[in-house]
């Protein structure tokens, strides 16, 4: 670690800080995705971009962690018995086809309107998404909450028993986490909209997780486990893609997947101290504070359209980096309300265990 | 943590040692070769194959190492969360009953 030259790509030299700093935000990112299943690539990539990493080599490098990262964490929670591999694969394969489509209609977007339109698209996106599916997220979750019932079983949602009971014969599969058959066609959008979504603001587990949670019928524990499978197929494919072009820095990969693969087992084991309403409720939070993160850059990209009046260079500025601050601080919170949630967790099981102690003593 | 999941109470410090060992020696091989890793990593095409596979060797290898070290440090999971679907069948599991033809006889 040296300041080598690096020729390939405008990849940049790494110093001891940028190590650290990479190490840092993916433990956090790793943490919250192994619990959650998702998440982290958000900060991730602009986090990259920050030290001056070109956008693509970001994009590429994360993704080229991500897959790794999923596998170690989906491997870790199939120990426990939370991960549906079935549904994960075939999730995964239209995911890949998602995020191929997405990405060429990011490419689309960039051709006719420049990064700003580009920019624009994924914001709007991030928003829209969030504001939809992270709002339901957080509402269901606060309703368990409030209602005092969270040791209660989850139920199946209205949506979800509808698909179950559905049955078009010839694409019927039987899937473990949900208990019953499933219609591939019905995981055919589901998958897409979440490969998309990825190719577009980096989480697809933004709508993979909650389109099985609530569409499907699966339980939130296996939902999140089994994105894990989703972010692996996902990954592997678009890596392998990014890497036929040269674009993978493989030392970035590698630095901030040691932190990632500490912060996963991590959130992993997390996943069994915890009631499943907490999956969503971290979800929830940061997928809504996050909105908050990107409605903020909207007007900086109207702006370099020309479709509002021109911002100074110091708004620009304080967005932007308000915006970062801000998604920082949904990781930490993720991260916070994920590490107190396994704390209490671990303290109830061992009151428990004291108290069988003392009844056999 | 207190209650460890598949009942293992052995510390695992040897296989975390030669897991962190292997760990760090990968992690020095790429960093003290950044140049020739690069250079070779992105030339596209075939070479495409090597930052995936250094990518799976570090999940297996530093993935091994880190799963040892949380245990060693007794953070394990939890049986009692454990929460999957319950197994009774669920009326909908049912297949849809298929309309049956009726014969109706007017008398």
């Amino acid at each position: 670690m040296h300041n080598l030259p690096i020729e390939a790509a405008n990849f940049i030299d790494l110093n001891y800080m940028n190590v650290l700093y990479l190490f840092i935000v993916g433990f956090i990112g790793g943490l919250v995705s192994g619990f959650i299943g998702s998440g982290g690539a958000f900060v991730l990539t602009p986090g990259m971009m920050s030290l001056g990493v070109p956008a693509l080599v970001a994009v590429a490098s994360n993704m080229c962690h991500k897959f790794p990262k999923a596998l170690v964490g989906a491997i870790k929670r199939a120990k426990y018995g939370q991960v549906d591999v079935k549904l994960g694969v075939i999730f995964g394969i239209f995911a890949e086809a998602g995020v191929f489509y997405g990405a060429h209609i990011q490419e689309k977007i960039k051709t006719a309107f420049g990064d700003a339109g580009s920019n624009l698209y994924v914001s709007v996106a991030f928003v829209v998404v969030l504001a939809v599916v992270g709002g339901l997220v957080l509402r269901d979750a606060l309703k368990t909450y409030r209602s005092g019932n969270t040791d209660a079983e989850e139920k199946v949602p209205a949506l979800a028993r509808w698909v179950q009971s559905v049955n078009i014969p010839g694409t019927m599969v039987y899937f473990k986490s949900l208990n019953a058959k499933v219609s591939v066609l019905f995981i055919v959008p589901l998958g897409f909209a979440t490969g998309m979504l990825a190719a577009t603001i980096a989480v697809g587990g933004f709508l993979g997780v909650p389109s099985m949670i609530y569409v499907l019928g699966a339980p939130s524990l296996m939902g999140s486990a089994t994105e894990l499978v989703v972010a692996f197929v996902m990954g592997l494919g678009g890596s392998f893609k990014y890497a036929l072009h040269g674009l993978v820095d493989i030392r970035l990969a590698g630095i901030i997947l040691a932190g990632s693969l500490f912060g996963i087992q991590l959130g992993a084991i997390g996943t069994t101290y915890v009631k499943p309403f907490m999956i969503k409720l971290v979800m929830g939070v940061i997928m809504v504070i996050v909105l908050f993160s990107r409605a903020l850059m909207v007007p900086v990209y109207l702006s370099q359209l020309g479709l509002i009046q021109t911002l100074t260079e110091t708004t620009v500025k304080i967005l932007k980096n308000t915006s970062f601050a801000i998604m920082a601080f949904a990781l930490l919170t993720g991260a916070f309300i994920v590490l107190r949630a396994m704390w209490q967790g671990h303290k109830a099981v061992r009151a428990v265990a004291e108290e069988e102690v003392l009844e056999n003593a | 943590m207190a209650q460890q999941y598949g009942g293992v109470k052995k510390k695992p410090v040897g296989k975390m040692m030669v897991y962190g060992v292997l760990s760090a020696a990968l992690y020095t091989a790429l960093l003290t070769n950044q140049a020739t890793v690069t250079a070779l990593f992105t030339r596209g095409a075939w070479y495409a194959l090597l930052p995936i596979a250094t990518a799976f060797a570090f999940s297996f290898v530093h993935g091994g190492f880190t799963g040892y070290f949380w245990s060693v440090l007794g953070v394990e999971a939890t049986k009692k969360s454990v929460r999957t679907r319950p197994e009774e069948k669920r009326t909908f599991d049912r297949e849809r009953p298929q309309p049956q033809p009726r014969l109706r006889a007017r008398v």
